[in-house]
């Protein structure tokens, strides 16, 4: 008994608790593609992780941003969307936790940022450095 | 001074004691095993006053650590004594998440504490100077919104110095002691542990070049002592 009563104690300070999890309800953001120039797009391609959708990257008055949309991943603790120089985040702009794992979502893209030099879009476990989907930008 | 407070300290003391301490620390997501010899002299009418030299290996694991600047220079804006009273200058500060951390130390350490009887005592302990090694980790780099994985390496020397002047991987405990017979006793308390890496480049250049991560962990040690 006291055996069990260790191990569970073990099991329940070591585990992820849920607020290790990535927003999974739907969302929606408002974004107007129509009035915007559309810079790059690509697909999303699961690595290791079920994922799929398209990124795209818009300017609209001076302001850069990326699309998902559509989107859907499987869940995962401390998602976030990078713009990346290569495909494994070597050297990376953070454009913000992941909104949710479902729905169209907007990030906007830091003035200062050339997109030119960033040619992947990731959705990126930073919590434990694990590449969840990429997308190459065309 | 101080090392003739510690020879009179030593002389008037007619008891001394060796002992081997064996602990181990954990958190969430992080642990450590220490095993320390300390040489502990007693003084005081009662004997009760304790305090002794030792050496102290430190074995530290942990996932997914936030590392963060680690030169007094840059987290205080500035390098004497009194930077211990500082808040730490946030936008001096930056970040280095390691995967695996692993660090180990081999250090000399200090111990003074208080005996309230013969069957307990409260103390405290930590390390002085030594080296540190551990594998290399490919870490993550953050500054801000822009990141980059960048290779580190255990900081190699280790100094006590005061705060953020503090040099590699040092250990510390504040703990009390409770005799289960003459020579046994089960330990417990607070550890409070600094571990570093060194990137192969300066990473961080802001508001100057820096190499320098550490890591601060506060964990809960319980261990045993055996009186040689």
């Amino acid at each position: 008994m006291k055996t069990k009563s260790v191990v569970f104690l073990l099991v329940v300070c070591f585990s992820c608790g849920p607020e290790d999890a990535s927003p999974d309800d739907p969302v929606t953001d408002v974004f107007d593609a129509k009035n915007a120039t559309l810079i790059k797009t690509g697909d999303f391609l699961g690595i290791g992780h079920d994922a799929s959708g398209t990124a795209t990257i818009y300017e609209s008055a001076g302001i850069r941003t990326v699309v998902l949309d559509p989107y859907r991943s499987q869940n995962g603790p401390d998602l976030k969307v990078y713009l990346s120089k290569s495909d494994d985040a070597t050297e990376y702009i953070n454009l913000g936790q992941l909104k949710s794992t479902i729905g169209k979502q907007s990030y906007t893209v830091p003035a200062s940022v050339k997109v030119s030099e960033y040619p992947y879009v990731l959705i990126w476990c930073e919590q434990f450095s694990v590449l969840f989907a990429r997308a190459k930008m065309k | 001074m101080w090392r003739s407070l510690l020879l009179v300290f030593i002389v008037q003391s007619a008891v001394a004691q060796s002992e081997l301490n064996a602990g181990v620390a954990f958190g969430k997501t992080q642990g450590t095993l220490s095993l320390a010899y300390v040489h502990n002299w007693f003084a005081g009418e009662k004997h009760n006053l304790v305090i002794g030299l030792g050496g102290r290996f430190t074995g530290y694991v942990g996932r997914n650590q936030y590392y963060v600047t680690a030169p007094a220079k840059l987290t205080s804006n500035g390098t004497g004594p009194l930077v211990i009273f500082k808040e730490n200058i946030t936008a001096n500060m930056d970040t280095l998440l390691v995967a695996k951390p692993n660090v180990y130390a081999f250090n000399a350490m200090i111990n003074l504490g208080y005996r309230f009887s013969e069957k307990f005592m409260m103390g405290f302990n930590i390390d002085l100077v030594g080296i540190s090694f551990g594998g290399d980790r490919r870490g993550n780099y953050i500054n801000g919104a822009q990141g980059k994985m960048t290779n580190s390496a255990v900081t190699t020397f280790n100094a006590l110095l005061v705060s953020d002047n503090d040099l590699g991987s040092l250990n510390s405990e504040l703990y009390g002691r409770y005799m289960i017979n003459k020579r046994w006793a089960v330990r417990g308390g607070p550890q409070f542990l600094f571990t570093e890496y060194t990137t192969d480049s300066n990473v961080q250049q802001y508001p100057e070049p820096n190499d320098r991560f550490r890591k601060k962990s506060l964990m809960f040690m319980i261990g045993t002592s055996f009186n040689l």
